[in-house]
């Protein structure tokens, strides 16, 4: 193996790379482009459309088939407009109000509202109005006991408070890492797909490749050159994800809600636990991941033919990475050492550990160790393949 | 010098069955002539060249270029040729200097050496106006001429010529012709493929041809004239191909 030559074919690669339009769309622009633009989507239309159901909810046309007193004039009293209708499920359905409530006589009578869950203002009407109904229920029990002489304070004997105490540093490694691993790895692999099949197929598609092949550069020289700048614009990918998402949701922290399922959110996302340690160690993770990923990559891709099919061949290897990835969430699943011997879920386990601050450096050395080794398989199966002319010159 | 010693190669395809696209093969090239390989669209040129390049392996038999045996030295041998395939293959997103570059650094030439000769080569094939220029906006004479240089860049005391001239203008096929008869004049061991009779007439002192992986008959024009009786290049490969001219 010659250094010289290999850094040759390396530059060679990286300078078609940046002038590929293709792969500077799939490693640049979609990483750069697509998070801010999502939670651009995310933070400003969203609320929009929340807010303006809000608002319409508040003065909204209801019908109202009721006979408790009291219940009509308060949802009157809280700006609804209440109109007549026969039939209240159709009148719903077909939007003449945004929701119906209809009393079922009994002991005690059952108030049943009807709204239609794929109308945001229908939803947010029957969401107003059972506020209503509840707090017009609670002040005829409060009356009904101040009447009988008894104080209200006795339906609340005690309350009862849950308090978080993993702190927002944590809360924050635990949204984050359930979510970036997925994403980081996935996006490895679409960032990393144009070049190796522009290096590969496209390069048999071109007809360059004869050229090359006779050129005194060894085989295994030139895979090396080339998985390396397959695996570069895979880590170049993965960087400029993680960029993107962090520098788009610290720039709209404030404006996320209800990411975490708690009312700070928007802090908890906003402080994501990237210190220069964790950087280091994710980094350290991913690079035996990239290598991996461009190797196995750069194998099949080199079975192709065509740029188109190398594609086909490719492309259900995204839905590959993310069962593993997504092997992580299944309920129940003990997380054994042997575990972590599974490609890209270990990585994505290893990143999730990392940000909440709680990584086992065992699990952390499998990782590496093992993709390591299977990134040198992928390498030696690429190798002897670009050395079999049946795939090198197929037709 | 190239040395083909009954030189095979089979191809098994599911559907085609067994192929003997080159079957016993034997010819030499001797330093500073050219050797011309001439057949029908099939008939094996490009597979025997590929052999001889080292991209394909033999079936049977071997070759040596310049004293390096093609089955068991395939590095030595590439370092020993220049080879210019049919297709060209030439990097789109790439300019000729930055291609010749790349092809003296996988040659393991030294930056200044290589760049001098960069230069010589682009003037040698008047490729100055068109240096910088992308692959991908270049002329089909500009990349054959790109595809040359690169051939001749570190050299080579063999060269592999796989239809240089195909598809080019007069002109652009005249200086192409121009820098193989440099080669010749310097001493180069040149194997010419081309399906065009006057230039193979013109060009070489030997001439070859194969159909259907066999090779029918090796000589000078004057050997192929008497052994045929046809004067022209094209009445003899029509002759020697069981054909009749029109």
């Amino acid at each position: 193996m010659r250094p010289f030559i290999v850094k040759a074919i390396f530059q060679r690669e990286m300078l078609d790379m940046v002038r590929d339009r293709r792969a500077l769309i799939s490693m640049v622009v979609v990483p750069l482009f697509v998070f801010p633009l999502l939670i651009s989507v995310m933070t400003r239309i969203i609320p929009r459309i929340q807010e303006k159901s809000q608002t319409e909810a508040k003065s909204a046309s209801i019908a109202v088939h009721v006979t408790t007193p009291g219940l009509r004039p308060a949802l009157e009293q809280a700006g609804m407009k209440v109109v007549e209708a026969d039939d209240l499920k159709a009148a719903v359905l077909n939007k003449t109000v945004s929701a119906g409530v209809e009393e079922t006589p009994g002991t005690p009578p059952a108030i049943q509202i009807y709204m239609d869950n794929a109308n945001t203002t229908s939803t947010a009407t029957g969401d107003r109005i059972r506020e209503v109904l509840l707090d017009a229920r609670n002040k005829q029990v409060r009356e009904s006991l101040k009447s009988s002489g008894l104080d209200p304070q006795i339906l609340t004997p005690y309350t009862v408070v849950r308090t978080n105490i993993a702190g927002d540093k944590k809360m924050s490694g635990a949204a984050w890492g359930s979510m970036l691993g997925y994403v980081l790895l996935l996006l490895m692999f679409t960032g990393g797909m144009y070049p190796v099949i522009d290096m590969t197929a496209g390069e048999k598609e071109r007809k360059t490749i004869e050229a090359f092949l006779a050129s005194p550069a060894r085989r295994s020289e030139i895979v090396l050159g080339k998985t390396l700048a397959a695996a570069i614009a895979t880590l170049a990918t993965a960087a400029l994800t993680l960029g993107s998402l962090v520098y788009s949701v610290k720039n709209n922290a404030s404006k996320l809600q209800g990411g975490a399922g708690s009312a700070n959110a928007g802090q908890i996302m906003g402080t994501i636990p990237l210190d220069a340690h964790s950087l280091a160690l994710i980094t350290a993770a991913l690079v035996p991941m990239a290598l991996f990923a461009a190797s196995v990559m750069f194998a099949i891709a080199l079975i192709a033919r065509s740029y188109k099919e190398a594609q086909t061949y490719l492309m259900p290897l995204v839905f590959v990475v993310i069962f593993p990835a997504l092997l992580g969430g299944l309920p129940g699943l003990e997380f054994s050492h042997a575990l972590y011997l599974i490609p890209i879920f270990n990585t994505s386990q290893i990143i999730h550990g990392v940000l909440l601050g709680d990584v086992n450096m065992v699990n952390y050395g499998i990782t590496l160790a093992a993709n390591l080794v299977y990134a040198g398989i992928a390498f030696f199966l690429a190798t002897r393949m670009f050395q079999d002319e049946r795939v090198l010159f197929r037709s | 010098m190239i040395h083909v010693d009954n030189l095979s190669k089979t191809f098994r395809d599911p559907k085609r069955g067994i192929h003997h696209a080159v079957d016993g093969v034997s010819f030499e090239v001797r330093p500073g002539e050219v050797f011309g390989l001439l057949g029908p669209n099939g008939a094996g040129k490009t597979t025997t060249l590929r052999m001889l390049a080292t991209l394909l392996t033999p079936s049977s038999g071997t070759a040596t270029l310049n004293g390096f045996d093609i089955v068991r030295e395939p590095g030595k041998v590439r370092e020993q040729i220049g080879f210019l395939s049919g297709d060209m293959g030439l990097y789109h997103r790439l300019t000729p200097r930055e291609t010749l570059h790349f092809f003296s650094k996988l040659n393991c030439m030294e930056p200044g050496p290589a760049s001098k000769r960069i230069a010589e080569l682009l003037t040698m094939l008047d490729m100055n106006s068109f240096a910088d220029v992308r692959g991908d906006k270049l002329s089909t004479g500009m990349k054959q001429k790109t595809a040359i240089a690169r051939a001749l860049l570190h050299d080579p005391p063999v060269l592999i010529l796989d239809e240089p001239t195909s598809g080019l203008d007069v002109p652009t096929a005249r200086t192409i012709e121009s820098a193989v008869m440099a080669a010749k004049r310097a001493g180069k061991c040149v194997l010419y493929s081309t399906h065009v009779m006057e230039e193979a007439e013109y060009l070489c002192d030997r001439i070859g041809v194969i159909s259907s992986g066999k090779l029918k008959t090796v000589g000078t024009m004057g050997e192929l004239r008497a052994a045929t009786g046809k004067e022209r290049l094209r009445e003899i490969f029509l002759d020697l191909l069981g054909l009749t001219a029109a």
